[in-house]
């Protein structure tokens, strides 16, 4: 049961009802009279429109301004937000939401499914266009892909209101985790009457109308916004933080230097410092899990005829001390990587491939034993070939220990070369590379975001590994109830084909002042909504 | 006068535009295109962004058609990185504050950089000579990019007088750091220049008549010795102010002001074609428009040059 320090009696019955999810203050806890939330993000959202939204900055803007079908708690477990629940057909084909009748919008509309239906259908419009309509084709809603492909007109999508509270999804295929993709910005539902009448400009404050726990109250573009609470918001009496200001701050220095003076309450750590703050600021430092991976992709196709050989791909992937690189030169936290897919992953163990559990000595031998069976390293062909990375001094570091790693260990020599981000995802794209920096954040919270990658179809697969057996367990998944066991098998062909070098899986490092409190730690896409936090009083 | 200001405005006009061309193609050299990301879009999402934001036309089609809505609408087009938001939004709301430091920043380097030249002339190879000689010099070594962070840890960390950074609608609080950080290397620089031609001029025979007639040392030096010395460094502040109204990159991003300078760095690395354009084609109509401004002021303040307009 949830309980509120709030001295108001009344609402405190209230609100002892029925479970909530709002921001969870411990009794007894002194609340700040000024309840600000000031935080720092590295540049200016890509826009408002959660529909169009695809940076991780708007997105949090998106999430405190909108609310989806779903929210998510602190461990990342789905928690109602529009829908109080819903039904899945026995062929997982249907998902029927029931929507919660106290749902307004900023201007006291009720929200409804056709809100729902409207900002769906609007998101695979091809009018709009927005990039992130591929999301909605993740989401295997039927008719979606033919839509975007300009084939149907958009009221063919797979969903309709049957009430002004009932939301149905049709799917063209079965998807397990289809429940865990709806707390996603893009699904959010959008107000039409708004947008008909501001139309590119519906997202301004003032013409904003939405139905999260927050509205937009002010926007200077590349300096500050502002957001403070909706009085019609259906949880609002149990929303503490009554604003919330992002300033943008391009330096990650002068972010923690603002830090410092008291101006923001929360930014990101600058690379390598995590260690020292922490001595500095025990209570403020933070590094989390993170759904992200780190790997080195060979270039399978028209790479170096060696990379070919599965004994030339393990020897480089068995010579890497992770340890060195996670605790000698990156330092914040993150975790060695053996599996493509990060351990922090929801209903996914990590398998215990053999090299995993080898020490390091172990592994050196065997990657020697290896590159020389295959004919390379010490009396055999000279290796050498070049790695390619985007400019950044992290990935810098981690380029040069690793390379001297395999110098050291195996005598190959390696050509470092880094590319501006843009120029670096052609070339990588078009396969100019021969060894690459690869890395990924997950879509949604399941093993598939991360396995998809390497199947052959994949847009992502730069190294162009293919294995038939991998692509058939992958499409199985989509539609299995229990897919550890192929997770597991997948993650064994990989450690046998060894297409990638998992590196590390990242952490997120971020300084929080202390007064700040209900930041959901456990999860690991770092979904956080304002609702949930509240600032406690000095004391 | 009017003559020549008119013939100054109709070259503008081809420059303009064989700016536009160059710069226009000069983009789209760069790898990569403004909607590459690291999840590649699916070719059918792809094919409908591009289509949205005009990018499946030939080149020159697209050439045409920008030319043709900045000369008809002054619409020079929608950002591809601020999606909601034109090109035309994001100039109106960055130029401003950029304008605003700018200007402030010129008139700290005005007010101070002239009056040290001046006193360290008049009080030539003295102590307050070299003392003048010695900041100026000091000042010009401090790059804006040590000074900027100098400052914060000054004023903002050790002695919490001024935030570290913002803009909030401007307030003074705000504006000084940017303008004193842009501007101090230049006051240093006019304060040479000035020190350097007022000694030249005070050496020149028309003051040496001026004060063989016995005028008041105060008249020679305010009405005869400075406007001649001054004309060096009006050329020298042309250029500058430019350059500081358009913003420093350096400075919008480390006092995250909000002002053009951030987007010149957004704009060049996501590809932002049209941000980056509209940004090209400001920063040469303030050239233009200033280095007018200016050679009009110096046919004012110099005969010789007015006679050859």
């Amino acid at each position: 049961m949830k309980r509120r320090a709030l001295c108001l009696a009344a609402l405190m019955s209230s609100t002892l009802m029925v479970p909530v999810f709002a921001a969870d203050v411990p009794e007894g806890t002194k609340l700040a009279q000024d309840q600000t939330f000031t935080y720092r993000v590295l540049d200016e959202f890509s826009s408002f429109d959660p529909q169009v939204v695809e940076d991780t900055y708007g997105s949090e803007i998106v999430r405190d301004l909108f609310e989806g079908l779903y929210n998510q708690d602190a461990n990342g477990n789905n928690v109602p937000g529009v829908a109080l629940s819903h039904e899945v057909s026995d062929d997982n084909m249907t998902y029927t939401f029931k929507l919660r009748k106290d749902a307004k919008w900023s201007d006291g509309k009720p929200v409804t499914a056709g809100d729902f239906v409207y900002a769906w259908q609007r998101a695979v419009d091809p009018e709009l266009a927005s990039p992130y309509a591929w999301y909605m084709e993740l989401m295997s809603i039927a008719n979606g892909a033919e839509i975007i492909a300009g084939e149907k007109p958009i009221t063919d999508l797979g969903v309709s209101a049957t009430d002004d509270h009932t939301l149905v999804v049709n799917l063209s295929q079965p998807l397990p985790y289809f429940d865990k993709m709806v707390s996603h910005a893009t699904t959010f539902p959008s107000p039409k009457w708004a947008i008909d009448a501001h139309g590119a400009e519906w997202t301004r404050p003032g013409n904003l109308v939405s139905n999260g726990a927050y509205v937009l109250t002010e926007h200077v573009p590349k300096e500050r916004s502002v957001r403070e609470i909706n009085t019609n918001y259906w949880n609002a009496d149990d929303t503490v933080l009554e604003k919330v200001v992002t300033l943008v701050i391009g330096d990650d220095a002068q972010g923690l230097t603002r830090f410092r003076a008291g101006e923001v309450d929360k930014t990101d750590i600058p690379a390598g410092q995590y260690p020292a703050l922490k001595d500095e600021f025990p209570q403020e430092a933070y590094a989390l899990p993170r759904l992200c991976n780190y790997y080195f992709t060979f270039n399978l196709d028209s790479g170096p005829e060696a990379f070919k050989d599965v004994r030339v791909r393990q020897a480089l992937a068995y010579a890497i001390d992770r340890n060195v690189i996670v605790d000698q030169v990156l330092q914040g936290g993150q975790f060695p990587a053996y599996t493509f897919t990060p351990a922090a992953t929801a209903n996914f163990e990590v398998p215990s491939v053999d090299y995993a559990g080898m020490t390091q000595a172990e592994r050196d031998e065997k990657a020697k034993a290896l590159l020389e069976e295959a004919g390379y390293g010490e009396g055999g062909k000279e290796l050498s070939f070049s790695y390619l990375y985007n400019t950044n001094e992290a990935h810098q570091q981690v380029a040069i220990v690793a390379t001297q790693m395999w110098k050291q260990k195996l005598g190959i020599n390696v050509t470092l070369e880094n590319q501006e981000w843009k120029v670096f995802l052609e070339n990588r794209g078009a396969q100019n590379f021969e060894m690459a920096r690869g890395a990924w954040c997950g879509d949604y919270n399941e093993a598939s975001t991360f396995l998809d990658l390497l199947t052959t179809p994949s847009g992502y697969n730069d190294g162009k590994f293919t294995n038939a057996r991998l692509d058939e367990l992958m499409v199985e998944a989509k539609s299995s109830q229990d897919t550890q066991p192929l997770y597991t098998e997948v993650e064994q062909i990989l450690a046998d084909e060894m297409p990638v070098i998992p590196i590390y899986h990242y952490s997120t490092n971020m300084m929080l002042n202390a007064s700040i409190q209900g930041w959901p730690v456990d999860n690991v896409e770092q979904t956080w909504y304002s609702k949930d936090l509240f600032k406690v009083a000095a004391e | 006068m009017l003559n020549y200001t008119l013939r100054r405005l109709f070259t503008v006009i081809p420059i303009l535009l064989v700016l536009i061309i160059f710069s226009f193609y000069l983009m789209r050299l760069a790898p990569g295109g403004p909607f590459t990301s690291e999840r590649p879009l699916p070719a059918a999402v792809m094919a409908n962004v591009l289509e949205r934001y005009g990018l499946d036309e030939p080149l020159h089609v697209q050439l045409w058609t920008y030319i043709k809505n900045i000369v008809f609408h002054f619409d020079f087009g929608p950002s591809f990185s601020q999606k909601d938001r034109t090109v035309n939004d994001v100039i109106a709301q960055g130029f401003p504050v950029t304008l605003t430091y700018g200007f402030w920043s010129a008139v700290f380097v005005l007010v101070c950089g002239v009056p040290l030249g001046v006193i360290a002339a008049l009080r030539h190879n003295s102590f307050w000579d070299y003392t003048m000689t010695g900041l100026a010099i000091f000042s010009q070594i401090f790059p804006n990019f040590v000074l900027a962070p100098l400052m914060v840890l000054l004023f903002t960390l050790s002695w919490g007088l001024l935030p570290g950074g913002g803009w909030n609608g401007g307030q003074w609080q705000y504006v000084i750091m940017p303008a004193v950080a842009l501007g101090t290397s230049y006051m240093a620089g006019v304060a040479r220049l000035t020190r350097g031609s007022m000694l030249e001029v005070l050496g020149s025979p028309f003051i040496r008549t001026a004060r063989a007639k016995g005028l008041p040392e105060r008249t020679i030096i305010i009405r005869h010795a400075l406007k001649p010395a001054l004309l060096p460094t009006l050329t020298y502040m042309g250029p500058v102010f430019v350059y500081m109204i358009t913003g420093s990159v350096f400075i919008d991003v480390f006092f995250s002001t909000g002002g053009i300078g951030q987007d010149f760095i957004d704009g060049a690395y996501s590809r932002d074609y049209s941000i980056l354009l509209g940004l090209a084609i400001l920063y040469s109509v303030l050239t233009f428009t200033l280095t007018l401004l200016l050679d009009l002021l110096y046919a004012w303040i110099d005969p010789k040059v007015r006679s050859n307009m």
